[in-house]
């Protein structure tokens, strides 16, 4: 077990692109980090060059107190998952599991018996003499898990360990590791690009977009206080709504307005960003949850200037709640995630989502009230994108 | 499917297996129990067994059967791991791997009896060895009984590694880089990645490696026929013991030859026998 740091890591791979820029982690012992972003951000590279597995162009890694730059991926102390699993197909499920065990040399007794409580932790006991081939997906993801906590390293490096299994399972695994490396205290870096395993897994989550870190922190800071455009709309979803606004100060009565909708900010809110107060009559970049709008009519007693006017477009009623799409009429902001749909049509209107109780009787193409918890919403730079705060 | 379809569609595999496997291979054995010259080609008489009695007590067959086998038992494996070798150092080249593996293609591409010559050459007086040999011992190079097999065997080893080289490299493609990137971090060194993930991978291939070249080796022909000729005959191997004594002008036995090659037939199936055993288990395994 051991702390790991990442002090300015860089990528260049041979070809000149620059993958990983200045990257600086600290990981506590025992800690579970996610790397998380986008298709090709960088969060594999970053991970195989703590593994060993690439090379380092610039930066120290230390594991422990022990800068590992230069040290072999065998001689790191390390285990890891692969996407793909990389079973061994010649082996048998007990084979692969001990294969790190054998190269050290660990007596056959002592072996056996680590194995077997891999296993049990992991309940293969069933199929320690199957080859991988006669395995489902689950089943081998288990094994690769067996080999990587059989030696008790000091570092777990999981790269996208779930992505090859079907949702359901995706969930029950998601939680079964965790609950492994809670009950072993092994230091994990976890990458990943589904910010949803990263939110529920990570004691910490690194956002990681074009090789440079974006924010580091606890899942609910990086909720509820996104650094920038970026993590705002990555973390969550349905994702943030991000829209263009200004906010304009009468006397005390602050507000924002988008396109021609106009949404009281309170005195305390504004106060609680100061810097606000420089960006008063300058347009911004608004952004508000799909979780912090609701249909008006459930809402008697929420504040009447904070709301908004819209009518009602593709209506997906989800059970436990019903995901509203509709338009405003102001500038639509690229958040700069790859990934995300892009927004059909022109950037004069901007495509929202709500997030409504499923009791809202809505219907689609009625004009509705939406009401909206204004003090919830986030303000950023519209150069730089980064939160006003 | 009924019985028609199923003829249908046999039948044509079936008739040209017949004509070009079975048809010849019993024409073998019976042409093998009859006394049959060359110059008297249409008058077979029946002799039974005779022939094989006499090629069993003909020392030179098994001065022949002993050389071929050491011939087949030294090129192939030396061969396969040399090719093995080769195949695993082109695999880390990373810049103009084409050019590497074209240049190592060649002797493989070269017709037989050329890269035979060409090889020949280099021994010859006024070639590259020959000269060397001349420089370093300061006596002429001489092919004698005593070299010629070896210069056979090197010249085997060269001419068909390239074979081996490639089929490995191409199996060395398909091996997926995650699983032996966890074997480096699971603990092994560079020999046991080796033998742990990349030997297993290509396993199927060198099976298949050796059976080919086992086969092809037990026929070595021209490379014998070149250097050793008629000067040389302790260094004649199967084939050519079997193509003189049925097609020489002089002696034309043809009889006696097909009863060579019956006992050819039945010597490389023996030598295989080992890796046919192996390579059914593993596709029995496979099924399971
Ligand atoms: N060997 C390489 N040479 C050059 N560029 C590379 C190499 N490997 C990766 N890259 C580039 O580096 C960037 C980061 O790649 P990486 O595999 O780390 O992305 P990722 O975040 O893991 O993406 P994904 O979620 O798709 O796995 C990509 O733009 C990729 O094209
Ligand atoms: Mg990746």
């Amino acid at each position: 077990m051991a702390d790991v740091q990442l002090e300015k890591i860089n990528k260049i791979y041979p070809n000149g692109f620059h993958a990983v820029h200045d990257l600086t982690l600290d990981l506590a012992d025992g800690e579970f980090l996610v790397l998380v972003g986008p298709s090709g951000c960088g969060k594999s590279t970053a991970l195989r060059m703590v593994a060993g597995l690439e090379e380092i162009s610039g930066g120290d890694l230390m594991i422990g107190d022990r800068r590992v730059n230069d040290v072999e991926p065998r001689d790191r102390d390390i285990a890891m998952v692969f996407q793909n699993y990389a079973l061994y197909p010649q082996m048998s499920v007990r084979d692969n599991i001990g294969f790190p065990l054998r190269l050290k040399k660990v007596e056959k007794k002592a072996r056996k018996q680590q194995e077997n409580q891999a296993a049990g932790i992991l309940e293969l006991m069933e199929q320690m003499d199957k080859k991988p081939a006669t395995l489902s997906g689950g089943q081998r993801q288990r094994v690769a898990m067996g080999r990587a906590i059989v030696r008790r390293p000091s570092l777990f490096l999981m790269d996208e360990p779930l992505s090859n299994l079907d949702a359901k399972l995706r969930v029950q695994m998601r939680a079964e590791i965790s609950g492994i490396q809670r009950d072993l205290g092994v230091t994990t870096i976890y990458v990943t690009h589904d910010q949803v395993e990263a939110m529920t897994m990570g004691d910490r989550v690194a956002v990681l977009k074009d090789g440079h870190l974006q924010q580091v922190s606890d899942p609910e800071t990086l909720y509820a206080e996104p650094a920038n455009v970026f993590v705002a709309a990555f973390i969550g979803s349905p994702s943030m709504n991000l829209t263009e606004g200004v906010v304009s100060a009468d006397g005390d009565n602050y507000k924002v307005t988008m396109g021609d909708q106009t949404v009281g900010l309170s005195a305390s809110f504004v106060e609680s960003r100061p810097a606000l107060s420089g960006y008063l009559d300058k347009p911004v970049i608004v952004g508000f949850r799909p979780e912090d709008l609701e249909d008006a009519a459930l809402m008697p007693g929420h504040p009447a200037d904070q709301r908004l006017k819209a009518t009602v477009g593709i209506r997906e009623a989800l059970g436990a709640e019903t995901l509203i799409h509709f338009s405003i009429n102001s500038t639509a902001v690229d958040s700069g995630d790859p990934d995300a749909l892009d927004e059909l049509g022109d950037d004069s209107e901007t495509r929202c989502t709500a997030r409504f109780s499923p009791k809202t009787k809505v219907k689609r193409g009625e004009e509705i009230d939406i009401s909206i918890v204004s003090d919830a919403m986030h303000f950023f730079d519209r150069q730089t994108h980064l939160a006003i705060r | 499917m009924n019985r028609r379809t199923f003829w249908g569609f046999t039948l044509p595999s079936v008739f040209v297996m017949a004509t070009l496997m079975v048809v010849p291979l019993v024409a073998t054995i019976w042409l093998s129990m009859n006394q049959l010259f060359l110059r008297d080609i249409n008058n077979p008489s029946f002799i039974g067994l005779d022939n094989y009695r006499e090629v069993l007590g003909d020392e030179e067959f098994w001065a022949a059967a002993r050389f071929t086998l050491v011939f087949v038992a030294i090129t192939v494996p030396v061969q396969m791991l040399m090719g093995l070798g080769v195949a695993l150092l082109l695999d880390t080249v990373e810049r103009v791997r084409a050019i590497y593996l074209a240049a190592l293609l060649l002797p493989f591409i070269v017709t037989p009896v050329v890269g035979t010559l060409i090889y020949k050459d280099l021994f010859d007086r006024g070639g590259l060895v020959a000269w060397l040999w001349e420089v370093i011992s300061g006596d002429p190079f001489i092919v004698t009984a005593s070299n010629v097999k070896w210069l056979i065997i090197v010249q085997a080893i060269w001419h068909v590694m390239p074979f081996a080289m490639v089929t490995f490299f191409a199996g060395l493609q398909t091996l997926p880089g995650s699983r032996v990137e966890a074997a480096s971090i699971d603990g092994a060194s560079y020999f046991r990645q080796l033998w742990h993930v990349t030997l297993p991978h290509l396993r199927v291939l060198i099976l298949f490696v050796a059976l080919v070249s086992i086969m092809d080796a037990y026929r070595v022909y021209d490379s014998v026929f070149v250097f050793a000729g008629s000067r040389f005959t302790e260094a004649h191997t199967l084939q050519v013991y079997t193509v003189e004594v049925a097609v020489d002008p002089q002696i034309g036995r043809v009889g006696k030859g097909n009863a060579i090659g019956v006992l050819n037939v039945i010597g490389i199936f023996v030598v295989l026998i080992p890796f046919l055993v192996i390579s059914y288990k593993d596709q029995i395994r496979e099924r399971h």
